[in-house]
């Protein structure tokens, strides 16, 4: 103790460079020390607890402010659901018919209904620069890192870390990862990531030139992606430009997810690792 | 006694920070209360104890949301530590020193962040980033350090003064 008390600048200094260390070895980690660990499983509850109460008390307040809104939202919502169920009928029939057909051609449906596990977030990064949330399910729940968090809207993200009983999941909506994607439209394949100066948007990258993508294609997950399921939703393109450097195109794309409001999510436990052998 | 308080207060923050100010987001922004934390200890104790608490403050963030440990580690230390540093000559009786500390601290962390984690990705749009995340952020922390800081200060005294008792100083 004494030492430390002579010395302070050196502690500091030394500190500092014990910083360095950590990031440089930290990079990729595949999961979080013990300690890092114990810390969560002991905060992950109180957060839970006290996001609980925040979306109750803003839920119940919102109700309040807009219940006019909720009555004409209802009667909206009404008309939809009849709306909708005669396109359900529509469409199951439709689903027959092709169960038939693709029996008769032997296709085996693949990705029809993947396993899922829903999990609620419990915290949120605590700068403003990243999506980075919480949720409250972990190791313990058969969580594991690289699997996909969707909600249901579409593609939230990937689980990134695992503890205990806590996870972490960094959203698409978030830089440096990218996920292999194509137009649903014109089949068109490019790549997309997070774009921090647009906040909430994302952009696809890497879209040949003669690619005749445009304003409103609804894109989705390709099969080329490593870890992704081919097929999920992520947003539809707001804008297509071409990349005078690289001569591809790019497209800003809003994701479907509305991950202000984001409140639970579900995770495919299933992995979809692909083996190259 | 003052170790535990302040871990107390250190773990509080970082839970209330994680949720409960996610609900009071304006444009999408969140007040940075760990840079409170560790400008008004800093302020109130000196630069060393500025750094240990920034240290702490910072790597807890590092644990749980970021994706590699030690930079706000390093980041809240530098903060802790050169406000300690500034502020020595000043009362701390003085609450205005804590709210423009806290800005230019807010300001000049979010800058350093922004080079060192966004600007080597590729994102050199420097003006989008100070208005819309940078500047807002800092406007809304100081508004919440002038509440935070009278807290912490109340706090403190009761502290120093249990500590003074001890001693049987005075």
């Amino acid at each position: 103790m004494n030492f430390l008390k002579n010395h302070k600048k050196f502690v500091i200094a030394l500190v500092s460079v014990l910083c360095l260390f950590m990031i440089s070895f930290s990079l990729n980690r595949a999961k979080p020390t013990f300690f890092e660990s114990g810390i969560g499983y002991v905060l992950a509850p109180i957060q839970s607890f006290n996001t609980s109460v925040t979306d109750w008390i803003s839920s119940k307040f919102n109700a309040l402010t807009n219940i006019n809104e909720i009555e004409n939202e209802n009667e909206k919502l009404k008309e939809e659901v009849y709306a909708l169920q005669t396109e359900v009928n529509r469409l199951k029939l439709i689903e027959d018919e092709n169960k038939k057909l693709s029996e008769m051609l032997k296709i085996d449906q693949k990705y029809s209904d993947y396993p899922k596990v829903g999990a609620r977030i419990i915290a949120k990064d605590t700068s403003n620069w990243y999506d980075v949330f919480l949720i409250d399910k972990g190791a313990n729940d058969g969580i594991k890192k690289n699997m996909v968090v969707i909600a249901s809207g579409g593609l939230v993200g990937k689980i990134s870390e695992t503890g205990l009983n806590y996870s972490k999941v960094v959203s698409i909506v978030d830089d440096t990862d990218s996920v292999g994607a194509k137009s649903l439209r014109t089949d068109d394949i490019g790549f997309v990531r997070g774009d921090f100066e647009n906040k909430g948007m994302c952009k696809m990258e890497y879209v040949d030139s003669d690619a005749e993508i445009m304003n409103g294609d609804e894109i989705v997950t390709s099969h080329l992606s490593d870890i992704y399921p081919p097929g999920i939703t992520i947003g539809y393109v707001k804008d297509v430009q071409t990349d005078e450097n690289t001569l591809t195109k790019w497209a800003l794309i809003s994701p479907t997810v509305d991950f202000k409001h984001l409140e639970n999510v579900l995770i495919i436990t299933q992995s979809f690792k692909k083996n190259l052998n | 006694m003052r170790f535990f308080v302040t871990a107390v207060i250190i773990v509080l923050n970082f839970i209330i920070q994680s949720t409960f100010l996610h609900g009071i987001e304006i444009i999408n922004i969140v007040p940075n209360t760990a840079i409170i934390v560790i400008v008004s200890f800093a302020f109130m104790r000196g630069e060393y104890e500025g750094a240990a608490i920034g240290f702490t403050v910072g790597i807890l963030q590092d644990m749980f949301f970021c994706r590699y440990v030690g930079m706000n580690a390093f980041l809240g230390m530098m903060t802790g530590y050169l406000c300690g540093k500034f502020c020595a000559d000043f009362f701390t009786e003085n609450f205005l020193i804590p709210l423009l500390m806290t800005s230019a601290s807010t300001f000049l962390y979010g800058f350093v962040f922004y080079v060192f984690n966004v600007l080597i990705l590729g994102y050199t749009d420097l003006f989008y980033f100070l208005s819309n995340i940078i500047i807002p952020e800092t406007a809304y922390t100081a508004l919440f350090s002038v509440f935070m800081y009278k807290l912490f200060y109340i706090v403190n005294e009761k502290l120093e003064k249990r500590e003074s008792l001890k001693r049987k100083l005075f």
